[in-house]
């Protein structure tokens, strides 16, 4: 079977030094897919480069059949693949309900003509993009805030409108960058519960994170990057025991690891 | 959605459209033209400024070239005083678009200093393109505009035809920044990544924004010539560009009442300064120093600020 999204010996480099040295890749549809690995592993250049923010120097990229390798990101967006980023980005000076309006407005019918017309299929856009956004707002539990700049909210509350914003439009994947660095620990479990009640609603997922109990705990294949190439592909639990992965990740041999875990629990 | 402003705007234009009818001083009454003009200019340079972020010197060139093209429609082309202010807008949009689609390609800094550089080119060529321009000398005995057998021919008719424009544009201005395309201009200032991440392209916004921003100040330009029955190379003069971004500033970039409400005060305020002529520039200064000092993101900044420190207190 195809997978939803296809990354195929991905390549690039910065003044001679590999970021992506030939990285192939691949998330199915409904899952969710954690891309690990140590500072300067390349996973946020691969995440740039697959959402359009970076060029590729080689590769083929590959959604729901669809190549979407050297589009511009705004077309890469179109073709269903919404994104976050690592520092949070919002609009800081726009309510919670306008950060979500803007994030589907260029997935409805409506042109700008519509709406000076404020024509039914204005009026029918807007209204599905409110009842969408209102749901949402709900999952993340800011309801309070629906009329409210989002600036003033806390750092973690930033990465939920972040996240939502991305789920707006109903996108086929949805690639997050570090959605919990920076995040308080408890708000992380509420973050990990909206997620997975996301994805048993379809929604399919690829997660670039350090935090690795989070991954562990989420992810149903996790993909580990080191020096711009994959070093290591499994479940969570397969991950955690290889050899390669321990030294390259944690500098761990596995005998210590599994006395840290022994530890922890 | 707050309807306030709106109504309080729609109040005042119907006040200020009262003017002439409660002062026979042509004076007074032009002091009412220039703010008029000068706060559609002014609201012009916000949807490119204050919305889309992009500082754009070339607001001052727009001006001259509207102006220029509105004047010479009537005397070298044989054209009436409408038909060259649509002239005025359609040839600085084409410009508009001629500067921008390369320039807005390049980072917002570039954007500054390119639109600056076409300013100072405007000027040159109004001053040395002398067949087409008449150079220093200018292009004086500019005649009144008529509509339906009406001549505007005293300054108090003038006036209408000034508010009428003035009315036109800024409703349509409103009707922009106020719908979905304001409010994508207002995203891409704040966030341009984030905005191309949700599939909106930055690039036609900012160009239809600077052109239309264009062709406004064009227009605006041309009705301000009429009102002075000249035009030279002084009508480039960075007076003016000065003073629509003061405005700006002073209103609260991004604002559109802000703006408007600066637009009003701030070209009477030199006027009713005229009490002590001497001091008259200094105490326009102080005043300006000290509403920075004051409210530094402007008027609508201030109130802006106001109202989030009162929306955190409740939320706490």
């Amino acid at each position: 079977m195809s997978a939803l999204l296809e990354v195929t010996d991905l390549r690039k480099s910065y003044a001679g030094v590999h970021a992506l040295d030939g990285v192939s890749l691949s998330v199915e549809a409904g899952s969710i897919t954690g891309l690990i690995g140590p500072n300067g592993s390349g996973k946020s250049t691969a995440i740039d480069c697959i959402s359009g923010f970076q060029k590729r120097d080689g590769g083929r990229i590959v959604l729901a059949g669809r190549d979407i390798s050297g589009l511009p990101a705004h077309h890469i967006a179109r073709a269903g693949l919404m994104r976050t980023f690592q520092t949070v980005r919002i609009y800081e000076r726009l309510s919670l309900r306008d950060n979500l309006a803007i994030a589907a407005q260029q997935f409805d019918p409506a042109t700008w003509l519509d709406e000076f017309l404020r024509t039914r299929r204005y009026r029918d856009a807007v209204a599905a993009a409110e009842g969408r956004a209102r749901e949402l707002v709900e999952l993340i539990g800011l309801q309070r805030y629906w009329e409210i700049e989002t600036g003033i909210l806390s750092y973690g509350q930033k990465k939920l409108v972040a996240l939502a914003a991305a789920l707006m439009p109903r996108p086929r994947i949805v690639v997050l960058d570090e959605p919990v660095a920076g995040v308080n620990p408890s708000r992380i479990r509420e973050i990990e519960a909206a997620l997975a009640a996301l994805n048993r609603a379809g929604e399919t997922f690829l997660i670039v994170e350090h935090n690795v109990e989070f991954i562990t705990n989420l992810c149903h294949r996790v993909i580990v990057l080191d020096q711009g190439r994959k070093l290591a592909e499994g479940t969570a639990q397969e991950i955690h025991t290889d050899p390669r992965v321990l030294e390259a990740y944690l500098g761990m041999t596995p005998e210590m690891a599994e006395a840290e875990m022994r530890g922890a629990a | 959605m707050n309807r306030l402003p709106l109504l309080l705007g729609i109040v005042a234009a119907l006040a200020f459209a009262a003017l002439p009818l409660v002062t026979t001083s042509n004076y007074v009454i032009g002091v009412g033209i220039s703010a008029l003009v000068f706060t559609v200019a002014a609201a012009a340079l916000n949807l490119i400024y204050g919305f889309t972020g992009l500082l754009s010197f070339a607001q001052l060139g727009f001006w001259g070239i509207g102006g220029y093209a509105t004047a010479l429609t009537v005397v070298t082309f044989g054209g009436t005083f409408w038909q060259g202010l649509v002239w005025a807008a359609l040839l600085n949009a084409v410009v508009a678009l001629a500067i921008g689609y390369p320039t807005l390609r390049t980072g917002r800094h570039a954007f500054v200093i390119v639109t600056l550089t076409f300013a100072l080119l405007v000027t040159l060529v109004a001053r040395d393109w002398v067949d087409l321009t008449r150079g220093p000398l200018g292009i004086p005995d500019l005649p009144r505009p008529s509509a339906f057998g009406h001549r505007f021919a005293s300054t108090a008719h003038y006036y209408w035809v000034a508010w009428g424009f003035s009315v036109l544009m800024l409703a349509f201005l409103y009707a922009l920044c106020s719908s979905r395309i304001g409010r994508t201009l207002v995203a891409i200032k704040q966030n341009e990544p984030l905005v191309r991440a949700q599939g909106i392209s930055p690039m036609p916004y900012k160009l239809a924004a600077f052109a239309i921003s264009a062709a406004v100040t064009g227009a605006a330009g041309g009705v301000y010539t009429f009102h002075l029955g000249i035009i030279d190379p002084l009508f480039l003069d960075f007076y003016y560009m000065q003073t629509f971004l003061i405005i700006v500033i002073i209103g609260g970039a991004g604002s559109f009442w802000g703006v408007v409400a600066a637009g009003v005060a701030l070209s009477a305020l030199p006027e009713v300064l005229r009490f002590s002529a001497d001091l008259r520039m200094i105490i326009y200064g102080v005043i300006l120093v000290a509403a920075m000092f004051v409210m530094p993101s402007g008027i609508a900044g201030w109130l802006r600020e106001r109202r989030l420190q009162r929306m955190r207190e409740a939320l706490r």
